[in-house]
C-alpha cells in the first residue's frame, strides 16, 4: 500500500520537471502566498491555516445544527414525523449563501495574484518559455484553487450536515441522497461565486486602461465584499419568502443566484414550489455561462496587461500633483505637535492608499451597512409612522451598530503594517518616550468616524423628531464613541501601520469575547435604554455614571503603566510565560 | 553575432529609440550608456525580444530575433535592473525553477546551483526565503540565473545595483572573462568607470539616438580626457559644479 504514494511523488516529480507543471507550480504557490509588487512576503499566514480556517465556518455550523436534527431532541419538543427535506430548506440555504460567501471573499482576498503580474513578466519574458505557455499555465493553477476551496470550504459540512440531517431518518439511502444534492449544491455554488468575481475582474482587465484598473479594481472589490456581505444576510429572510414565492418568481431572485442552487437542490429532492422549479432551470446554464465569461475576459486581459508590460511600465502614466490639505487654524488646535501633525497626515493616507487597509475597512463596513440596513427594517416593522420607527430601539441602534465596527474595525486596522522595512524612518526620527501615539490614533479614529455619524444622525433626527431629541441622541452617540475610542487605545503605545504584526496572547481569547460583549451592551443595550428615555430626557442622566467609569477606566490604567510601557514599540513581543525578578539588577 | 539594425520604437507616437544600429561580436564587451530617459531600457528590451522595435530589427546570426524566440531565449542570459523575485521561493528553489523552464538537465543544473551559491557567497541563505534577502544577495541571485546554462548572449542592465564591493569585483572580473571567452556582452550602466575598465566598447545614447559609437580607448581619444568627461561633453548639457552649489543653497536657506 505505501507503494502508491511513492509511485505517486515520482510522477508529479517527473511531472514537475515539465516547464508547464514547473510554471502551474509556482502560480499556485503565487495564488496563495503573494500578489501585487511588492518585494517582501506581506501577510503569510501559511497555506494549512488559511485552508484550514476556511473549513471552519462550514463544519461549525454542521454542529450546530445537531439540536435542530437530533431524533431524541425532536421527540422530546413533541415533534414527530418531521420532514427533514422541509425543514433543511433553510439550513441548505445558509449552506450554500456561505460557501458563496467563503468562496468569494478568497476571490477579492487574491484579486491581485489570480492574473499574472509584472514580477512574472519579468521573471518569466525572457525565458525561453511561450506566453500560451504562461497563460495556460497560470489557468491551471486557477481551476486548481477553485477546485481546492470549493472541496476546502464546503468539505466538512458535505460530511456533517448530512449526517445531522439524517439522524431522525436513520437509512443509508436517504443520507446518500441528501448528501450528494447537498454537495453538488454547495460545490457549484463556489464555483460560482468564485468565477463571478474572476469575471468582474477579467472584464475590468478587457476593457479599461491600466490605470484605470488600479484606480477602480479597489471600488470593485469594496462592492463584492458588501453584496457578499449582503448576500449572508438574506439567509434570515429568504428561505421564507422564496418558500412562498408564486411563479413568475419575483425579479429579486434572478439577482440573487444562491436562490437557483437552492431551488436546484429543492428540485432535486422533489420539494420544489413552481417558483423554485423555474429557478433552478437558471443554475446549470449560470455555470456555464459564467465560466465561458471568466475564461474569455481571462484571456482578453492577459493580451492586453500581460503582453504588454515592457510598453505600459516604458510609457509611464503621468500622475496627478499631490493635493494639500491646509487647515490652518484647525490643524494647529487638533494636531499641536510635529509628531502629531507628520504622523497623522502619513496614517490617513495609508487608511486611504493602502489595499489591504482599505480592503478590511470596506468588510467592517459592508458589515456595518448591512447590520444597520436590517435594523432599519426592522424599525418600520409595525411601526406606523417615521417618529413612530425613529424611536424604536432597533433605529436608535444604528449610528451605534456604525460607530462600534467602525471603531473597532479602525482599531483592528492599525495593527496590520505597511511595509514593515520601511519603518526605519520612524525608528530613527522618533524619540520612544513621551510620544502621543495613543492621542494620534484617538484623532484618527474620531475624525474618521465622527463627522459624518454625527452630521446624519443629528440632521435626520431634526427632521423627523424636532430638535431636542436629535440634539440628546447625538450627544450620547458622540460620547459613546468617544468613550469606546478611549477604552480600545489603553496603552496603545505603537505608531499606525509601523508595527509587526501582534502574537497570539493568551488573553486574545478574552479580547474576542469582551468584543462580542461590548457589542451587547453598546449597541443593543444603550439604545434600548435610550428608546424609553428620549421621551423623559431625564432619565439620561442615568447614563452619566457609567461614562464616568468608561472615561476613568482607561486613564487609570494609562497612569499606572510601567515606564518601559509607555514607549513608543515598533515590534510586538510574545509574552513570556516565565518573567524572571532580576532581584540583581 | 548579434545585429542591430534600424531600431526604432515609439509609445504613443513618442520615439524612445531612433534609428539604432550596432553590432555585437564574439568577445566583445558593449557598454551602454546614457542619462535617464535615453532609450537604453528600451533598448535592452529590444534585445531581450521583450519588446518588438516599431521600425527594424534584432538579428541574431543573421536571423530576425521575433522569428523564433524560444530558441533565442535558450541563448540569452539577462539580468533585468529592477530585482522583482519571488519572496515567497528560497533562492534555491527560484534557480531550480529557472532551470527548468530553460529546459537543463537536472543533475547538471543542481551540480551548478550548488557550485555558483558557493562562489557567489550563498550558500548559508540558499535555502532562506528571497524575501529575507538583501538587495545584493538578490542581485546575485538574478546573475547566477542569467549565466548557469552557459548561454552565448549576456544582457546585463544595471548589474552591479546593491553588490558589496567583493562581489562587484568578481562581477567585473566575470565580465571581463565572458569576454575572453568568446561571449557577446551588452552591459548597461551609469557607473562610468566600470564601463570604461570591463568594456571593450562603447555606445553612448541621447533622446534615443546613438551620438557615440566606438571602442572605449578611442571615444576617450576624440576628446583626450576620461569616460566620464566624454560622456559629459557629448549627453549632458547640465552644469553639474553650478546644481551641485545650488543644492548647497538650498540646504543653507531658512
Amino acid at each position: 500500500m505505501s507503494l502508491l504514494p511513492q509511485a505517486l511523488e515520482r510522477r508529479w516529480e517527473r511531472r514537475l520537471e515539465r516547464p508547464f507543471w514547473r510554471l502551474v507550480q509556482l502560480f499556485v504557490e503565487r495564488i496563495f502566498r503573494g500578489g501585487g509588487d511588492s518585494d517582501t512576503e506581506g501577510l503569510d499566514v501559511g497555506i494549512g491555516l488559511v485552508l484550514m480556517l476556511l473549513a471552519m465556518p462550514g463544519g461549525f455550523v454542521s454542529v450546530l445544527l445537531f439540536d435542530k436534527y437530533g431524533s431524541l431532541l425532536q421527540w422530546l419538543r413533541g415533534l414527530g414525523n418531521v420532514d427533514t427535506l422541509v425543514i433543511a430548506f433553510p439550513d441548505e440555504y445558509f449552506f450554500i449563501v456561505l460557501s458563496m460567501t467563503v468562496t468569494g471573499a478568497v476571490a477579492v482576498w487574491r484579486w491581485d495574484a489570480i492574473f499574472p503580474d509584472r514580477r512574472d513578466y519579468m521573471n518569466l519574458a525572457h525565458l525561453p518559455v511561450s506566453a500560451r505557455t504562461i497563460f495556460l499555465a497560470n489557468l491551471m493553477a486557477v481551476l486548481f484553487l477553485v477546485a481546492l476551496v470549493a472541496v476546502d470550504v464546503n468539505g466538512a459540512s458535505c460530511v456533517l450536515f448530512p449526517m445531522i440531517a439524517s439522524f431522525s431518518q436513520g437509512t443509508l439511502p436517504f443520507f446518500v441522497k441528501f448528501g450528494m444534492v447537498h454537495a453538488a449544491g454547495v460545490l457549484l455554488s463556489s464555483v460560482f461565486a468564485f468565477f463571478a468575481v474572476f469575471s468582474l475582474l477579467g472584464l475590468m482587465m478587457a476593457v479599461l486602461p491600466p490605470g484605470a484598473l488600479k484606480r477602480l479594481s479597489m471600488y470593485a472589490r469594496g462592492m463584492v465584499v458588501v453584496y457578499l456581505v449582503g448576500l449572508l444576510s438574506t439567509s434570515f429572510a429568504i428561505p421564507e419568502l422564496l418558500g412562498k414565492a408564486k411563479t413568475p418568481p419575483p425579479v429579486w431572485t434572478f439577482f440573487l443566484p444562491s436562490c437557483w442552487f437552492v431551488s436546484w437542490c429543492q428540485m432535486l429532492r422533489g420539494r420544489a414550489n413552481p417558483a423554485m422549479t423555474e429557478l433552478a432551470r437558471l443554475c446549470v446554464p449560470g455555470i456555464f455561462l459564467i465560466v465561458l465569461v471568466a475564461v474569455g475576459t481571462y484571456a482578453i486581459g492577459y493580451r492586453r496587461h500581460f503582453m504588454r508590460i515592457a510598453e505600459i511600465s516604458e510609457g509611464g502614466t503621468a500622475a496627478q500633483g499631490p493635493r494639500s490639505w491646509n487647515l490652518g487654524a484647525l490643524e494647529r488646535y487638533l494636531l499641536p505637535t510635529p509628531f502629531l501633525r507628520g504622523c497623522f497626515r502619513f496614517a490617513g493616507k495609508t487608511l486611504l492608499r493602502s489595499e489591504s487597509h482599505r480592503l478590511v475597512l470596506t468588510g467592517v463596513g459592508g458589515l456595518a451597512l448591512v447590520l444597520a440596513s436590517q435594523a432599519l427594517m426592522n424599525a418600520f416593522q409595525g411601526a406606523s409612522s417615521w417618529r413612530q420607527a425613529a424611536l424604536t430601539p432597533d433605529a436608535l441602534s444604528i449610528p451605534f451598530v456604525a460607530t462600534f465596527l467602525l471603531v473597532v474595525g479602525l482599531r483592528i486596522v492599525f495593527e496590520i503594517p505597511v511595509e514593515i522595512r520601511a519603518n526605519w524612518i520612524f525608528q530613527l526620527m522618533l524619540d520612544p518616550d513621551g510620544q502621543q501615539s495613543e492621542g494620534l490614533a484617538r484623532r484618527l479614529i474620531l475624525t474618521a468616524v465622527l463627522p459624518w455619524v454625527v452630521a446624519v444622525t443629528f440632521i435626520s433626527y431634526l427632521l423627523i423628531e424636532g430638535a431636542m431629541i436629535a440634539l440628546l441622541h447625538t450627544i450620547v452617540v458622540l460620547t459613546w464613541t468617544v468613550l469606546l475610542a478611549n477604552i480600545l487605545l489603553t496603552r496603545f503605545h505603537k505608531l499606525p501601520f509601523t508595527c509587526t504584526l501582534p502574537v497570539f496572547k493568551q488573553h486574545s481569547i478574552v479580547i474576542v469575547i469582551s468584543f462580542c460583549f461590548g457589542y451587547l451592551l453598546y449597541a443593543v443595550s444603550t439604545p434600548e435604554f435610550e428608546s424609553s428615555a428620549l421621551l423623559q430626557p431625564v432619565r439620561l442622566l442615568g447614563l452619566v455614571p457609567i461614562a464616568l467609569v468608561a472615561w476613568y477606566i482607561p486613564r487609570y490604567l494609562g497612569k499606572n503603566t510601567i515606564e518601559i510601557e509607555r514607549k513608543l514599540v515598533f515590534e510586538e513581543s510574545a509574552v513570556r510565560t516565565v518573567e524572571g525578578l532580576r532581584l540583581s539588577e | 553575432m548579434l545585429e542591430a539594425v534600424h531600431l526604432n520604437k515609439s509609445y504613443a507616437s513618442l520615439p524612445a529609440v531612433q534609428d539604432l544600429s550596432f553590432t555585437l561580436r564574439p568577445g566583445q564587451v558593449l557598454g551602454c550608456l546614457g542619462p535617464n530617459g535615453s532609450g537604453k531600457s528600451t533598448t535592452v528590451k529590444m534585445l531581450t525580444g521583450l519588446l518588438e522595435p516599431s521600425r527594424g530589427v534584432v538579428q541574431f546570426d543573421g536571423q530576425n530575433i521575433q522569428n523564433d524566440l524560444a530558441s533565442y531565449r535558450k541563448r540569452l542570459g539577462y539580468v533585468p535592473e529592477e530585482a522583482h523575485l519571488y519572496p515567497y521561493l528560497s533562492g534555491w528553489e527560484y534557480l531550480e525553477m529557472v532551470g527548468c523552464l530553460r529546459g537543463m538537465n537536472r543533475a547538471e543544473m543542481f551540480a551548478k546551483i550548488e557550485a555558483l551559491f558557493e562562489l557567489f557567497s550563498l550558500r548559508t541563505a540558499r535555502h532562506a526565503s528571497i524575501g529575507t534577502y538583501s538587495k545584493g544577495m538578490r542581485q546575485r541571485v538574478l546573475l547566477i540565473a542569467a549565466i548557469m546554462h552557459n548561454p552565448e548572449i549576456l544582457i546585463f542592465d544595471e548589474p552591479l545595483s546593491g553588490l558589496d564591493v567583493t562581489s562587484a569585483l568578481i562581477f567585473k572580473n566575470l565580465v571581463q572573462a565572458l569576454g575572453r571567452a568568446g561571449k557577446l556582452v551588452f552591459y548597461c550602466s551609469h557607473v562610468l568607470e566600470v564601463v570604461e575598465k570591463v568594456c571593450t566598447d562603447v555606445l553612448i545614447l541621447r533622446k534615443g539616438a546613438v551620438i557615440a559609437h566606438d571602442s572605449v580607448a578611442n571615444v576617450g581619444k576624440i576628446l583626450g580626457s576620461s569616460l566620464e568627461n566624454t560622456f559629459l561633453h557629448l549627453v549632458d548639457d547640465t552644469d553639474t559644479m553650478r546644481v551641485a552649489d545650488d543644492i548647497i543653497g538650498v540646504m543653507r536657506a531658512a
